[in-house]
C-alpha cells in the first residue's frame, strides 16, 4: 500500500493507504476526523468539503494518495481552543446552520473564499457557494453570516 | 400581546455550536466495535414473481456473516396506515427498487460481492406506472385491491348544482403535479444492535421513533418494550424519515440479530432516489364557479394520485389533498372525488406540506384564473372569500384564531401589488400571490390520540432538563422547548437542557410531522415546567414562610411578587427539596391531549382534524426570459399568521427553507423515470436550488395568540412551502400572460407554452 505524509490541520500525519481510498474516507474513517460529512460521494453536494492548500475541494473526489505532501484543512481544525472560528460564530449567531449536515462544508468554503478575498461581493460569495448545497436554511441566513465576517473585519 | 422574557427573542439555537464544529453526531457517524456492513438486494423488475432464491455462493463470500431473506424474518406485513408490505418481498416485487435480500459483511466490498453472488429467479409480471393503467380493466393486480386502489374518496357538502348554478362564471382546469423528493442531505442510515436476551437497540437519523419502535415491534414479532431506538443527529428529514418505517431499518435489524453482531446500513443516493418515499404526484380536475361579485359558488375536484407500490402514509396524504385547502376560504358547496392508485413505481410518503401543496397548486391558479374571467383583482378575490376568525369550514375546521386578511393586506402592501401587477409584461416580468393553510398537529394520522407528553426535572445543584419523545430534526424544537421551559421557570435558557431522544427514557410520542412539534410538544413542555415550578414553589414557601401564591420566579431566583426581598435561588430551593426527599429531583410532568373538539373527521371527510390552523399568503416576483423560458424569482414575500412566533430568527429560517424548497417544486425538481426505472437519481441530474437561485426573501409575522399553542404559538414548519409553486405560476401568467398547469415549470415547458404549439398537453399521469 502505498505511504503518504499529509499535513492535518497543521499535524503531519503519515499513513499506508489503499490507492483506491478517497480523501473524505481517509478523514473519515482512518483519523476519525468525522465532522467532515459524507453524503452524495460523486462531487454534488459538497457536504464533504475540505481545505486542500487554500483551496475548497470536494473531498469525495479526491484520492487520499494524492494528498500525500499536502496540507488539508477539515472543521476540527478551525477552532482554537475555546474560541470559535469567526465563521463557525457568524453561522451560529446568524441561523444559518438548522439540521447543520452541510454546515462543515459551507463553512470551509467560505473560509477559503475570505483567506483568498476578504471582503467579496453578494454575488462572489454565492460563486464560491454554489457547490454546497443546503436544503434546511434557504441559504440567505448563510449569505448573511459570511457577509457578516466581512464586515466585522473591515 | 403579553411580554415575556425569552419567548419571541432571537435566540441562537442550542444545537449549533456542536454542529459548526463538526462534532455532532449523525447517523452517518455513528460507529460500534465490530460493527458490520449490510448491503440490500433490490428488484431490478417493477413487477415479479420470486420463483427461487439461491443465497449459498453469497454465504460462502470470505468476510459474510449474515444473508437473509423473507424465510429468516416472521412474514408480518406492515405499513404506515394499511399494512401491505414485507421487510424483505415474500413471492412477488412490486416495483423496481423493491428488498428481495440482504447481507452482513465485515466491510463494504465483501458485502457488495455477496450480494452480486445471490441467484434470484423471477417470473416477469406486466407492470402499470400509471393511475390510469393501473385503473383499467384487465390491469394485473399489485396487491389484491379492486382496480389497485388504494384510498377512494367521495364526499360532497352543500349541493354543487345549486352552488353552479348561481354562479356567473365557471371554469375547468386540470392540473399536474410532480413527484420530488425531500433532498435531505443525510441519506438513511442506522446501525442495529441485538444482545443475547433479545432486546433490540436501534440507532437512527428519525423524525419519529417511537411509532417506528411500534413498527418495528409487530414486524419482529416482540414487545415494544424490548427495542431501544437512540435517535442520532438528523441530517435533514422534510417528512422523509417520519412515520412510515422504510425497510432498512427492520432488515438492519434481522441481520443484526443473524450475524450476533452490529450491523449498519447506509443508503446511496441511488437508493434514496428508487427506494425512499417521496412526494406523492397527483393530476387535479377542478372546477370553480365564481359570481360577478367575486364570490365563490362552489368548487368540484376530481384527484388522481400515484401511490406507488405500497401504501405507506398515501391514504393521509391524499385525504389531505381532497380537503385542506378548501378550509382557505368560505365555499358553500365543494364536491370532491379521489383515487390514490398503486402502481409498480417507487411507494410515495410524506414530504413537508403532505399533500397540500398539490391541491394548493390547483386551487391557488385557478383563483387567479377565476378572477381574471369576472374583470377582478385576485388580490380582492382572495380577500372577499378568506376564511375567518370563528368560522367553522366547510370541512368543519374551528377557526380559533385566523389571520388571513391581515396577512394577504400586509403581502400587499409590502410588495407594492397594486403599482405592480399587470404592469410590467413589455419587461417579461411578474407578481403573483397565493394563499395557504395547514395545520398544526393532525387527528387523522395516529388512531388513538393526538397530544404529547414532557417531563422537567429540575435537578438538585441547578440546571433543567427537558425530556421529551418529540424529534429535533434541525428544525430547533431543542432550542423551542428550552425556551419554553426557562420562559415558564423563570431561569435562564443556558440552564436547560433538552435530553437526546432514547425511547428508553424519553416519553411516547408522535413525532416531528404536521408542524405538530412547536404547538402540542410545546404545550407538554410548557404543562411540565409549569408543574415543577409548583413544586419548586411550595417547597420555598415552606422555607421562606409565605404562602406559595405570593412566590414567583425570575432570573433564576425565587422571591415575593412586588418586595424587594432578594428571596432565593432557585438551585438552593431544589437542593433543599432534594435533601428533604431521599435525593429526589423536582419533577413536573406534562400531559396535553388535543381539546376534544378536535376529532378524526368523518366518512363524508367532516371533522375539525387539528387544535390550530395556520395561514398565510407568499408573493413572488419574477422575470421570464422570453428567448429560453427561463424564469428568475426576483423577490419574494412570505406572510404567516402562525401565532406567536417563540423565536423569529428560527422562525424565519423556517420560512427561508420552505420556500426554497418551494421554488425548486415549481422550477426545477422531478424524478424523471421511463418504465419504472428512475433516470436522474443524483444531485447532477436532480437539481436542487443551489445558492444562486435564491431570490431574497422577505418575512412577515402577523402574531396573534392562538388560545390553545403555548405561548398562542401555532405550526409553521410545514406551511412555509404550501403556496410557493401557485405563487409562481400565477407571476408567469402575469409576466408573460401563459397559464402553466405542470409542474415543474421548468425552462423547456414554459419555451413550448411561449411558442405556443402545442398548447400545454396535459398527459396522462396522475403523476409519474
Amino acid at each position: 500500500m502505498p505511504k503518504i505524509r499529509i499535513e492535518v490541520n497543521g499535524v503531519s500525519r503519515k499513513a499506508s493507504v489503499e490507492p483506491t481510498l478517497t480523501l473524505v474516507d481517509f478523514l473519515r474513517d482512518h483519523l476519525g476526523l468525522a465532522g467532515t460529512k459524507k453524503s452524495c460521494d460523486s462531487g454534488n453536494c459538497g457536504a464533504c468539503t475540505v481545505i486542500l492548500d487554500g483551496k475548497a475541494v470536494n473531498s469525495c473526489l479526491i484520492l487520499a494518495v494524492e494528498t500525500d505532501g499536502h496540507s488539508v484543512t477539515t472543521i476540527e481544525g478551525l477552532q482554537k481552543k475555546e474560541t470559535l472560528h469567526p465563521l463557525q460564530k457568524a453561522f451560529v449567531e446568524h441561523g444559518a446552520i438548522q439540521c447543520g449536515f452541510c454546515s462543515p462544508g459551507m463553512i470551509l468554503t467560505a473560509k477559503a473564499l475570505l483567506d483568498q478575498n476578504p471582503f467579496p461581493s453578494d454575488d462572489q460569495i454565492r460563486e464560491a457557494l454554489a457547490g454546497n448545497l443546503c436544503r434546511c436554511t434557504g441559504y440567505s441566513k448563510i449569505i448573511e453570516a459570511v457577509k457578516s465576517v466581512t464586515e466585522r473585519t473591515r | 400581546m403579553e411580554k415575556h422574557a425569552i419567548i419571541g427573542e432571537r435566540i441562537q439555537n442550542v444545537d449549533s455550536p456542536d454542529k459548526a464544529t463538526g462534532r455532532a453526531v449523525y447517523g452517518i457517524d455513528f460507529r460500534l466495535p465490530g460493527m458490520l456492513h449490510g448491503k440490500i438486494l433490490r428488484s431490478p423488475f417493477a413487477h415479479a414473481r420470486i420463483l427461487r432464491i439461491d443465497t449459498s455462493r453469497a454465504e460462502k463470500v470470505r468476510g459474510v456473516k449474515a444473508v437473509i431473506t423473507a424465510e429468516d424474518t416472521p412474514k408480518i406485513k406492515y405499513g404506515a396506515q394499511i399494512n401491505d408490505e414485507y421487510p424483505l418481498a415474500v413471492d412477488k416485487v412490486r416495483y423496481e427498487g423493491d428488498e428481495i435480500a440482504a447481507v452482513a459483511a465485515v466491510d463494504e466490498g465483501a458485502a457488495q460481492e455477496a450480494i452480486e453472488k445471490i441467484a434470484v429467479e423471477y417470473g416477469q409480471l406486466p407492470a402499470v406506472f400509471t393511475p390510469r393503467e393501473a385503473m383499467a380493466p384487465g390491469a394485473p393486480a399489485i396487491h389484491d385491491a379492486p382496480h389497485n386502489i388504494v384510498t377512494h374518496i367521495a364526499f360532497e357538502r352543500g349541493c354543487v348544482e345549486e352552488g353552479f348554478r348561481k354562479a356567473d362564471v365557471i371554469l375547468e382546469e386540470v392540473f399536474q403535479s410532480s413527484n420530488v423528493h425531500q433532498a435531505y442531505l443525510e441519506p438513511h442510515v442506522c446501525v442495529a444492535q441485538a444482545d443475547a436476551s433479545g432486546n433490540i437497540t436501534l440507532w437512527g437519523s428519525l423524525q419519529a421513533p417511537a411509532r417506528n419502535r411500534e413498527t418495528l415491534a409487530r414486524i419482529l414479532k416482540i414487545l415494544q418494550s424490548k427495542i431501544r431506538i437512540v435517535q442520532t443527529t438528523v441530517g435533514g428529514g422534510f417528512g422523509g424519515k417520519a412515520t412510515q418505517l422504510i425497510s432498512l431499518y427492520p432488515i438492519c435489524v434481522f441481520l443484526a440479530i443473524k450475524a450476533g453482531q452490529p450491523v449498519r446500513i447506509l443508503n446511496t443516493w441511488e437508493e434514496e432516489f428508487t427506494a425512499s418515499r417521496s412526494r406523492m404526484p397527483a393530476e387535479v380536475r377542478m372546477k370553480l364557479g365564481i359570481k360577478k361579485d367575486g364570490t365563490f359558488a362552489a368548487k368540484e375536484i376530481e384527484i388522481l394520485a400515484n401511490c406507488g407500490a405500497y401504501a405507506g402514509t398515501g391514504p393521509a396524504v391524499v385525504g389531505t389533498t381532497a380537503t385542506r385547502a378548501t378550509s382557505l376560504y368560505r365555499f358553500p358547496h365543494v364536491k370532491c372525488k379521489a383515487d390514490l392508485v398503486y402502481t409498480n413505481l417507487t411507494p410515495i410518503g410524506s414530504y413537508r406540506g403532505y399533500g397540500n401543496p398539490q391541491l394548493h397548486f390547483a386551487l391557488e391558479s385557478m383563483i387567479d384564473m377565476a378572477s381574471e374571467a369576472v374583470g377582478l383583482d385576485p388580490l380582492e378575490v382572495r380577500l372577499k372569500n378568506a376564511i375567518r376568525k370563528g368560522d367553522t369550514s366547510v370541512h368543519g375546521f374551528v377557526m380559533n384564531s385566523c389571520r388571513l386578511r391581515e396577512c394577504i393586506e400586509e403581502a400587499a402592501a409590502k410588495s407594492r401589488w397594486k403599482e405592480k401587477r399587470g404592469r410590467r409584461r413589455k419587461e417579461g416580468q411578474g407578481i403573483g400571490m397565493a394563499s395557504m393553510i395547514h395545520v398544526s398537529g393532525n387527528r387523522a394520522v395516529y388512531p388513538f390520540f393526538d397530544g404529547s407528553t414532557a417531563y422537567v426535572r429540575i435537578h438538585p445543584h441547578g440546571g433543567v432538563d427537558v425530556v421529551t419523545g418529540e424529534a429535533e430534526i434541525g428544525q430547533g424544537s431543542n432550542t423551542i422547548f428550552a425556551q419554553i421551559a426557562a420562559e415558564a421557570l423563570g431561569v435562564p435558557v443556558k440552564e436547560v437542557r433538552v435530553l437526546p431522544l432514547d425511547t428508553d427514557h424519553s416519553p411516547f410520542a408522535l413525532g416531528t410531522f404536521a408542524s405538530r412539534v412547536t404547538t402540542l410538544g410545546g404545550k407538554a413542555v410548557l404543562l411540565a415546567a409549569e408543574d415543577a415550578k409548583q413544586k419548586l414553589l411550595s417547597f420555598a414557601a415552606t422555607k421562606m414562610e409565605v404562602p406559595s401564591e405570593s412566590l414567583e420566579t425570575k432570573e433564576g431566583r425565587i422571591r415575593i411578587k412586588g418586595s424587594v426581598d432578594p428571596g432565593m435561588e432557585y438551585q438552593e430551593v431544589a437542593k433543599l427539596a432534594s435533601h428533604a426527599s431521599g435525593g429526589a429531583p423536582l419533577l413536573g410532568v406534562g400531559a396535553f391531549s388535543v381539546p376534544s373538539s378536535v376529532v378524526i373527521p368523518d366518512a363524508s371527510r367532516y371533522g375539525n382534524i387539528s387544535m390550530a390552523y395556520s395561514f398565510g399568503v407568499q408573493v413572488a416576483e419574477v422575470q421570464v426570459d422570453r428567448k429560453t423560458g427561463k424564469v428568475t424569482i426576483l423577490q419574494f414575500f412570505s406572510v404567516h399568521d402562525s401565532g406567536t412566533v417563540i423565536n423569529p430568527m428560527l422562525g424565519e429560517g423556517q420560512v427561508e427553507g420552505g420556500v426554497v424548497q418551494g421554488i425548486g417544486y415549481a422550477l426545477m425538481e422531478e424524478i424523471v423515470r421511463e418504465a419504472g426505472k428512475v433516470l436522474n437519481g443524483n444531485f447532477t441530474d436532480y437539481r436542487i436550488p443551489t445558492i444562486k437561485d435564491v431570490p431574497p426573501i422577505k418575512t412577515i409575522f402577523i402574531e396573534e395568540p392562538d388560545p390553545f399553542g403555548p405561548f398562542g404559538a401555532k405550526g409553521l414548519g410545514e406551511i412555509t412551502q404550501v403556496p410557493t409553486a401557485p405563487a409562481v405560476a400565477n407571476a408567469i401568467y402575469d409576466a408573460i400572460g401563459i397559464r402553466l398547469k405542470e409542474l415543474p415549470m421548468t425552462p423547456e415547458r414554459v419555451f413550448k407554452a411561449l411558442k405556443g404549439s402545442p398548447r400545454t398537453k396535459i398527459e396522462n399521469r396522475g403523476g409519474r
